[in-house]
């Protein structure tokens, strides 16, 4: 009876608590922003897109009044940002710096999910493809290298950032419509590729115009627009080139929200989006590098985004970047199920070689030949985790971890013989484990305390904790230095260079 | 001449007062970024570059600039101090450093690098001045065949640093190599060993594992021997180096800012190889091979050398081609772009007064940071009278924030320890933690080169290519005669 009464007034509470909760957000939607916003930068600093953000930050700054504060999250080509992203609440105080290139990369690792996980809210810029050549190269003429590619299929290289992005896309596309064939060479930056063009590498460079800018040696063959850039009178387009159907083919960048975003931030961002396109000093930046500076929202966003997937779904499908050909019989044991129970397996089989040196004469290197075996178990495991990659070229991504494997083991097996016969070598006697393993203890408590209760307090009881463990005694002391730890990482860390510490999910509840 | 009277217009513009501060405050906060592991100059420049919007575009290059390079030297203030390079490419400098500061002598170690740093800087700066044009287009002929090859040349100065370990030296620097795989393949876009997770889709940092396997792994060490009471330096009587140590420094400070300066010019080798390959060249030049690794002052001296004057190298591409070599120099790229500036050989015609400036300050800046690091050192030698069972929990702390604080990832503190652990374990069975540093910096180098190679000239292209084939064949050597020598010793003592 008085368990059901409990009830109605924890459920009465709880109805309460969510009709206060719902107040609060919708008073706090009215208010937008009354927080900094954070643009959250997908690449490090420096980077286009990084510019991109924060010099709208600061054009924006003259229209509203919000803090916006950018927040590089570079990793995985975008996801380790867009994962930020979804982690937060779909309150609009993130905001996604995206570009084209994500919704390749969201194709290659997630699929569409990831493109409807986030409401793409604006594209601010289209910034034309070109192929780039060098002048200092025997052909660098568009005609010369369409003829030469036809003679030669699969003969040139060509040189741009990574494999399955937009510029190697938007090459295959160039290479189906001239009926032509090449090799993409890629490299970890648009700008390495662009030494190597410079260095007479690489036939051409898929890239944009502006990164001719300042490089009298480059020479922009052809570029994808309607007409000629004005920036670039000189740069020849597609159309004039014999090929009408690339026209269109561009870099966006632009601004997304988490998905479930209330249509009234939306407003709110549309509104400032249009007045940051309006600016002069935007425009004016951004049109000297060949950049159309174009406010697009809403639905026709919504389908250019639609669009590219199909197009990044179709050419990766094609070239066999997304798919999962060229498996074996042994793939079976690198994946799934089976991968465990062989890990499973491994490890025992390593404890069992372990109880059994540890009974025989060659006790004393017991320490010794386990970390040989890891190292050999860690090899097994890499080796049938390698069978399960696609294998699209003569040069797969097996190869080069199969050859440190090759090397690896070798090597490994060389020094447990070593080991084996010199047996008599004296272990050297860890004296004092329990301390280390103690503190190991503490460090894991910790981490796990500062998921609930943050990155501050858990700090401040680790270090009082840890120190009073190693037998410091001075009270004073060990206070003032957490003290000072504390203040010293909450200023410099948290206030000045934006590291978003844990603040707790206890504390973030009552906040 | 006109080279001259530019770099004489520069030094008139930066010795004012506004640039002079400038300075002073770029230098300081780079010290501090490169010694707090996980604070990174690139992340301290784009800290800044809001702040340099309102400052004219000299100003807030000579700024960037003068954090860059004290960040290169600030990593090694931890690394000799408390064995936690800040830095990849300080590494090296605590092979030595960290033993000299065991032995209680940190002021040596200290005053060294230091000198040998600032040394270097200049010399690096000198030869980007005077040498710029042909060294870039020495680094656009650098084909991937050859990239490669420096890669594998790096790897075998891994012979000498394990010595009679060479065999355990090997297996660290290849299981380096192979978790250096581990994330999306660079070249097909295939993810690799990941296991479906994506945190490990970029592959694990290199800052965390340098945290967990150098800071944290020593400190379980000396944990384990339970040996947190001796006090084994007196900063008071601390010995600094007199100027005839210094002096007899000069070769080798000289030799490896050469050294620095060539590699530095490569895209994405950079510091960390040049100062590996640098003080493997001393040690097989040394009259004293066998103090290397427990407290060589040439072995300090050479690391350091190299990773400064690698800055120059660095520039080198970025100021003449516009491309850059480093996520710092990356940012550098940023900055001019935001100023509106296009970096690139019409820089130097467009705007010499920028570009004669910037290298007019980064003389100074050297000559600053000698004055800073001068008094600091003094300060900062401090730190190795904390009691341990203070420094120890302090340490921790620092990794803890110091790995978060690289990508923003729990992750990567999570592996930080990992790292700690792993290390902890394998130096109690005599594995140098190094080479696995030393893996993971040249992994990717080597591996996307290696397929680029071939992709563009087939597998017979590295022997085919002169140029690799010399350097493949030096690599040997460097690998060859240290085990030989350690053959030989063995054979004698039986």
């Amino acid at each position: 009876m008085g368990k059901s009464i409990g009830t109605y007034y924890l459920n009465r509470f709880f109805k309460n608590l969510l009709i206060a909760v719902v107040l609060i957000s919708s008073f706090v939607q009215a208010n937008f922003p009354n927080k900094p916003i954070k643009i959250v930068v997908y690449t490090g600093p420096g980077g286009l897109i990084d510019i991109t953000a924060r010099k709208f930050a600061s054009v924006a700054d003259k229209y509203v009044d919000a803090t916006f504060v950018v927040e590089n999250k570079p990793g995985a080509g975008g996801i380790v940002a867009l994962k930020k992203v979804l982690q937060a609440p779909e309150d609009g105080y993130n905001l996604y710096a995206c570009t084209k290139s994500n919704i390749a990369k969201f194709i290659q690792v997630g699929g569409r999910d990831y493109v409807d996980a986030l409401h793409w809210t604006a594209m601010l810029m289209a910034d034309p493809e070109c192929v780039l050549t060098n002048v200092k190269n025997d052909i660098y003429k568009w005609n010369d290298i369409v003829n030469n590619a036809r003679q030669y299929p699969g003969k040139q290289n060509w040189v741009g950032p990574a494999t399955g992005g937009l510029d190697h896309v938007t090459a295959m596309k160039i290479w189906d419509e001239y009926g032509m064939s090449a090799k993409w060479i890629p490299y970890k930056s648009g700008g390495r590729a662009i030494a190597a063009l410079l260095g007479g590498q690489g036939v051409a460079y898929v890239g944009n115009p502006r990164d001719a800018l300042g490089k009298p040696d480059l020479f922009i063959a052809a570029v994808s627009s309607d007409e000629r850039l004005a920036a670039f009178p000189n740069a020849p387009t597609f159309a004039e080139l014999g090929v009408t159907a690339l026209n269109k083919e561009y870099m966006w960048r632009g601004f997304a929200l988490k998905a479930g975003t209330p249509p009234d931030v939306i407003e709110w961002y549309t509104d400032l989006f249009q007045q940051v396109t309006a600016d002069p000093d935007w425009k004016e930046f951004w049109e000297k590098g060949g950049i159309d500076v174009e406010f697009i929202g809403g639905d026709e966003f919504a389908d250019i985004v639609k669009q590219d997937v199909e197009t990044f779904e179709y050419y990766l499908t094609k070239s066999e970047i997304v798919s999962t050909s060229g498996k074996n019989g042994l793939s079976k044991y690198g994946e799934g199920t089976p991968l465990i129970l062989l890990t499973i397996g491994l490890i025992i089989v390593m404890v069992l070689c372990g109880y059994f040196i540890y009974k025989s004469t060659f006790a004393t290197t017991l320490g010794r030949i386990m970390v040989i075996e890891f190292f050999l178990i860690m090899s097994i495991i890499f080796y049938l985790q390698s069978f399960i990659f696609p294998v699209s070229s003569e040069v797969g991504p097996a190869v080069v971890p199969r050859l440190w494997i090759f090397t690896l083991v070798p090597l490994c097996i060389l020094l447990l013989i070593n080991t084996l016969r010199n047996k008599e070598g004296i272990e050297k006697a860890g004296t004092r484990i329990d301390i280390v393993l103690t503190f190991i203890g503490f460090l894991v408590i910790y981490l796990l305390m500062m998921h609930y209760i943050g990155y501050f307090l858990s700090t401040f009881i680790f270090l009082i904790t840890g120190m009073i463990y190693l037998g410091y005694k001075n009270k004073k002391v060990m206070i003032t230095t957490a003290t000072i730890w504390i203040m010293f990482s909450y200023f410099i860390f948290f206030k000045i260079l934006f590291v978003p510490l844990p603040i707790g999910k206890w504390f973030e509840m009552l906040f | 001449m006109e080279l001259l009277a530019n770099l004489g217009n520069g030094l008139a513009y930066v010795i004012g007062v506004v640039p002079i501060l400038t300075i002073i405050l770029g230098v300081t906060m780079g010290i501090i970024a490169g010694a707090m592991p996980g604070l990174s100059p690139s992340m301290g420049v784009a800290l800044l570059v809001p702040f340099t919007y309102a400052m004219s575009p000299t100003l807030a290059l000579i700024l960037l600039v003068a954090i860059y390079i004290a960040a290169n030297y600030g990593g090694s203030i931890t690394a000799v101090t408390i064995n936690a390079p800040g830095t990849p490419s300080s590494v090296v400098t605590s092979f030595d450093g960290y033993p000299l500061t065991k032995r209680g002598k940190p002021g040596v170690a200290l005053g060294v690098s230091l000198v040998a740093s600032t040394i270097g800087g200049i010399l690096g700066t000198l030869i980007l001045i005077f040498f710029s044009g042909p060294l870039a287009k020495l680094a656009l002929k650098f084909h991937p065949a050859e990239y490669f090859a420096l890669a594998i040349f790096g790897l075998t100065t891994v012979a000498s640093l394990g010595g009679k370990n060479w065999m355990k030296a090997f297996i660290a620097a290849i299981f380096g190599l192979l978790i250096n795989t581990v994330g999306i393949d660079p070249i097909s876009g295939v993810s690799r060993f990941t296991f479906g997770q994506s945190f490990l889709y970029d592959g694990f940092a290199l800052i965390p594992a340098l945290i967990g396997l150098f800071a944290l792994s020593e400190i379980f060490k000396q944990l384990e021997g339970g040996q947190f009471d001796s006090q084994t330096v007196d900063s008071g009587k601390q010995k600094w180096p007199t100027i005839l140590e210094y002096w007899k420094l000069k070769l080798t400070i000289l030799r490896s800012s050469a050294i620095g300066t060539i590699i530095g010019i490569f895209p994405g080798a950079g510091a960390t190889i040049a100062a590996f390959i640098s003080y493997d060249v001393t040690k097989k030049l040394s009259k004293t091979p066998d103090e290397f690794g427990k407290g060589s002052v040439e072995g300090v001296a050479a690391a350091e050398g190299a990773n400064s004057s690698s800055v120059g190298g660095a520039l080198i591409p970025l100021l003449t081609l516009g491309i850059p070599g480093s996520a710092s120099t990356a940012v550098l790229i940023g900055a001019l772009m935001i100023h509106d500036l296009t970096p690139g050989p019409q820089l130097f015609i467009s705007n010499p007064d920028i570009i004669y400036g910037l290298l007019a300050s980064l003389l100074l800046a050297n000559v600053i940071l000698l004055g800073l690091g001068f008094f600091g050192s003094r300060l900062w030698i401090k730190v190795t009278i904390i009691p341990k069972r203070i420094l120890f929990p302090i340490i921790f702390a620092v990794s803890v924030i110091g790995s978060f604080a690289v990508r923003n990832s729990f992750f990567d503190v999570i592996a930080c320890l990992g790292f700690g652990v792993f290390g902890w374990i394998l130096k109690r069975y005599n594995y140098p933690v190094a080479p696995i540093v030393l893996g993971m910096v040249l992994g990717n180098i080597a591996e996307t080169n290696f397929i680029r190679a071939v992709m563009m000239g087939g597998w017979s292209v590295f022997f085919t290519r002169p140029g690799s084939f010399i350097m493949l064949l030096v690599a040997l050597v460097s690998f060859a005669v240290p085990l030989i020598q350690a053959r030989k010793e063995n054979f004698k003592t039986k």
